[in-house]
């Protein structure tokens, strides 16, 4: 399996069509990078095809609220709470907590997502799938 | 190769079996004929499989996908071109007659398309034929429902060609006029398909291996570049203006 760091940057890289520089661990693949669905579609099948790692699109959602609850992951106007935020701040390390609970929208929470975020999800699911 | 049982279908299975392609022949209820198709394709050297299923059903159109997989090792072109029509005028056509021509044809189009993706994606390749109809592009009296339901095909190519080209996926279609089949059959009887042939600038139907080289040309090599096409196969039928009379 090739190694998964280089997998995912040659991904978003070649998807993006962006030059090697761009591409960060701590850059947002959405909000930095200027990711569509499309894009992260294009990136999952690339990543699969060089690692053998098999992650379909609607994975990311659930892998970011980690099995919490709709309700428990965020109030009725649909704010992430502070068990949402607790959440996100172990799939997305670079996050604080305090700056998320009772601030982002749930639908927003993609916007956070990092290379290097994405890099420990392969890295998670290749360890889980040889384990 | 959905509807691969006879008329253009049959052909298309035939060119690209010779072509060096392992076709699956898809029937929904002529498997005697899909079955003679696969014998004609291994008697000559081919591989080729008969796989049944009513690809106006999404589940069907997987299942058909998947022992096409399991029977033949792989997946790498889809010809759309499965195809029903039920003729009416729209004052005297049932609801229904509408929606079951939509669905086998456009539906059957869209759920192959949709069922291959899983394959073409992984693997990064793929081409896509969808075998349309000049009348998707042009109006013609009896046939609204079929021609809605061909036009939905052409746009379909189109958006599918922008969405898949970065997976290494082409999506192109073969826009057939009139060729000797049974869907034209009500034609021929009346006077041999003379009304309609002396109408066409070539004076002459297209013959279901006219069609079906074009169709083989888009799923081949040769056109690595091409998505998104739609190609006339029409002796000239759709270029002209059709009203008056020439110098």
């Amino acid at each position: 399996m090739a190694d998964v760091d280089s997998a995912v940057k040659e991904a978003v890289v070649e998807a993006l069509a962006l030059d090697d520089d761009e591409v960060t661990p701590e850059a947002t693949l959405m909000e930095e990078l200027g990711a569509e669905s499309i894009d992260l579609l294009d990136i999952l099948f690339r990543i699969e095809k060089s690692t053998g790692v098999k992650i379909e699109a609607s994975d990311l959602g659930d892998y970011i609220q980690g099995g919490i609850s709709d309700d428990e992951f965020s109030d009725e106007n649909q704010v992430i709470s502070e068990v949402g935020a607790e959440q996100l701040h172990k799939v997305m390390p670079q996050t604080d907590p305090a700056d998320l609970a009772g601030k982002l929208k749930a639908d927003e929470v993609m916007t956070l997502f990092t290379v290097q975020n994405l890099v420990e999800m392969v890295s998670s699911r290749a360890d889980g799938a040889s384990g | 190769m959905t509807g691969g049982s006879r008329g253009i279908g049959r052909s298309i299975a035939e060119v690209l079996a010779a072509e060096g392609a392992a076709v699956a022949v898809n029937y929904r209820s002529g498997e005697a004929q899909a079955q003679e198709v696969v014998q004609t394709i291994t008697q000559s050297g081919g591989r080729a499989a008969a796989v049944g299923g009513d690809v106006s059903e999404y589940a069907q159109a997987e299942a058909v996908v998947a022992e096409t997989v399991a029977q033949l090792g792989g997946i790498h072109i889809l010809v759309n071109n499965a195809g029903i029509s039920k003729d009416a005028l729209i004052y005297n056509m049932d609801p229904g007659e509408w929606l079951d021509v939509m669905r086998v044809n456009f539906g059957g189009t869209f759920n192959c398309t949709k069922a291959s993706l899983g394959p073409f994606m992984s693997q990064r390749e793929g081409a896509v034929v969808n075998i349309s109809s000049v009348m998707g592009e042009r109006g013609w009296t009896g046939e609204s429902n079929y021609a809605a339901s061909k036009g939905a095909i052409n746009a379909f190519t189109r958006c599918c060609a922008v969405e898949f080209a970065r997976f290494g996926i082409r999506v192109n279609a073969v826009l057939p006029g009139f060729a000797p089949t049974d869907m034209v059959a009500g034609l021929m009887d009346k006077d041999g398909g003379k009304g309609i042939s002396k109408q066409i600038p070539m004076k002459r139907f297209a013959t279901v291996e006219e069609v079906a080289r074009t169709a083989v040309f888009l799923a081949g090599p040769d056109s690595s570049h091409m998505t998104g096409a739609l190609l006339t196969v029409d002796g000239g039928v759709s270029a002209q203006v059709g009203i008056g009379k020439p110098l």
